[in-house]
């Protein structure tokens, strides 16, 4: 399988410390002192992400290009992609790029055909799984599972995500968080909606339920619960702050349970100044900040990867279209139909 | 003194202005432009307190004549909710707005239960200083109004752009928090604890956590368990106020933290 091709490649290139989370096919990530210079005004509509961090860079961008205006629209993302989707049917266009913390969202407004075509030089900046047409991944996150370290080893995780329905692991989940409403989206798309709800059913036998990601990630180390099922970024900066902390990632294989999702933006203008725009993104200095800084993954090529990310060797993500995770009602009915949410 | 109290005591003397924060979506009605002409609206608020007063006063006296139902103690939350210094206080200090709701079921229960003299006039006396430091904040928030000191009232709550305007905007959720507990709408608390967990803290503790794990650790335990267990248990206005309290210590923590940290960053470019 292509897809799993690639990222055993990567994972030999990253593991021997040459390019990690990146091929040599996809052009060097280019530096912000050889972008255009922007000039004009643009009306951006941000999904709801990482803090500041996602505003610090808007800012920068804005800093470096005095003749640049940016208007930004705030929101949660699927109510931003609704929201762009209702302007379109009304004849109307206030946005002229969106910027989705989640490509679920990005794939309800590339459906309607609203998004512009991207030119080829800026999308060859990503490795040939993440180029798109008319939208563009920015940062990426992995599904992973935290384990807590006095408990357990990782190789006692099994590499296969439905094997934990049957396990004996006491598990730490958030339902109701939308990363892991995409990831159960993604095993729904590869395994059929009969083989999740058993596994959700599985799972809820022994599983405890948190509010959010981090919860679970900070249950696992307190010896609440063996495991946890949450994005990678959460263990990393625990650990980040609590050097000590009794967790660490263990991946599956080829499954919904190491899922690559990714932030990504779209142009929704003609003309070259989005485009430019979105170039600002995927330069060097700004992948490395949110490396550095919001521990998401870069996804251009010649960018390290956030410090504290494990061998790169053990992931093994499934061949799923990020944009089919757009919509969460089937997702959403299937998991109330099951008594989880 | 309780810490509410204090903090109020500190505002007033320091005339914090910024603590004279612009509140959106309220739940008892329109908040009518008054609350953004303040200072033209004093002497209305004013009758409206002495109002209120007057009508505790004459609802005792009622009680005393012809009990419980001749009081008609109902009558205190349809008085408190007509008046236009309701929205004027709600707007501009919630943990006040929250004491006026406990003192104003104080009264309401001290009748219904048929409790002593003693306690009835106790809760009354309470229910009056709330109001009359209710009138004095809003006064206060009047003359930095004037001096446009402070924001115009919005009808519709913006996104925080940062994890500091988030700070401050769950600083006031949980005054709101305190403020729906004390109308006796527990639901209602619960669901703004979860939202203000779930939009606010949430994209804030990531960033947090980075810096100290402890920190979080504890405020984690204080949205999922301590406030909503505190809520859903039935513990009085002064226990879930005390709650928010020591979480809003917790944050005041937290901002210095991240504006530290923020302060440290590296630049993007």
């Amino acid at each position: 399988m292509q897809r799993r091709r690639f990222i055993q490649s990567m994972a030999a290139l990253a593991a021997a410390g040459a390019l990690p989370f990146s091929l040599s096919p996809a052009f060097a990530a280019v530096s912000v002192d050889d972008l255009p210079k922007l000039e004009g005004e643009l009306t951006l509509y941000l999904g709801r992400g990482e803090g500041g961090l996602y505003e610090n860079v808007l800012k920068a961008i804005e800093e470096r290009n005095p003749g640049f205006k940016l208007r930004i629209r705030r929101g949660p993302t699927a109510s931003l992609a609704n929201a762009i989707l209702a302007e379109a049917k009304a004849g109307v266009k206030r946005a002229d790029l969106f910027w989705a913390v989640d490509s679920g969202a990005i794939g309800m407004v590339t459906a309607e055909g609203l998004a512009q075509p991207l030119p080829a030089d800026l999308t060859g900046q990503l490795h040939e799984n993440f180029q798109f047409s008319n939208w563009t991944p920015v940062t990426g996150r992995v599904r992973t599972i935290p384990f807590n370290t006095d408990r357990l080893k990782a190789e006692d995780i099994p590499d296969d995500i439905m094997a934990l329905a049957d396990s004996d692991f006491k598990i730490g989940w958030a339902p109701a968080y939308a990363s892991f409403q995409s990831f159960v989206t993604a095993m729904r798309i590869l395994k059929g909606d009969k083989v999740t709800s058993d596994w959700l059913r599985g799972i809820n036998k022994h599983a405890k339920k948190y509010a959010g990601e981090l919860g679970v990630v900070m249950a696992v180390e307190r010896g609440e619960v063996d495991i946890g099922l949450a994005n990678h970024y959460y263990s990393l900066r625990l650990k980040s702050g609590k050097p000590d902390a009794r967790v660490d990632l263990a991946f599956t294989r080829n499954d919904a349970g190491c899922l690559v999702n990714a932030s990504g933006i779209l142009a929704l203008t003609e003309g070259d100044l989005p485009i430019n725009f979105i170039r600002y993104l995927l330069s060097k200095e700004v992948q490395s900040y949110l490396a550095e800084q919001a521990y998401e993954i870069p996804l251009v090529d010649g960018v390290k990867p956030p410090e504290g990310l494990p061998n790169l060797a053990l992931i093994s993500p499934p061949d799923v279209d990020l944009t089919k995770l757009a919509d969460l009602r089937p997702t959403i009915d299937l998991m109330r139909n099951v008594g989880i949410l | 003194m309780n810490k509410w109290i204090s903090r109020q005591h500190i505002i007033s003397l320091l005339g914090a202005a910024a603590l004279f924060t612009a509140q959106a979506a309220l739940a008892n009605g329109p908040i009518g432009e008054h609350v953004n002409h303040l200072s033209d609206n004093l002497d209305n608020y004013s009758k409206e307190v002495k109002w209120l007063n007057s009508e505790v006063e004459a609802m005792i006296t009622r009680y005393h004549e012809g009990g419980v139902e001749a009081a008609n103690p109902e009558l205190l939350v349809e008085n408190w909710e007509s008046v236009q210094f309701h929205s004027a206080i709600e707007t501009n200090y919630v943990p006040v707005y929250a004491a006026i709701w406990q003192g104003l079921f104080g009264v309401k229960g001290a009748l219904e239960e048929q409790e002593s003299e003693e306690e009835i006039r106790k809760q009354q006396r309470f229910f009056a200083e709330s109001l009359w430091q209710g009138l004095g904040a809003v006064k206060l928030a009047a003359q930095y109004q004037d001096k446009g000191l402070t924001e115009h009232v919005k009808t519709t709550q913006e996104n925080p752009t940062n994890s500091l305007e988030a700070l401050d905007a769950i600083d006031n959720h949980l005054n709101r928090v305190v403020a729906k507990y004390a109308e006796k709408l527990p639901k209602e608390a619960v669901t703004i604890v979860h939202d203000t967990y779930l939009n606010l803290f949430e994209g804030v503790e990531g960033e947090l956590i980075a810096l100290d794990a402890n920190l979080v650790e504890d405020l984690e335990k204080d949205f999922n368990v301590v406030l909503p267990q505190a809520i859903q248990n039935g513990a009085s206005v002064d226990d879930v106020r005390k709650v928010v309290n020591t979480m809003q210590g917790k944050l005041d923590t937290a901002h210095a933290l991240l504006e530290k940290s923020a302060e440290e960053r590296k630049d993007v470019f």
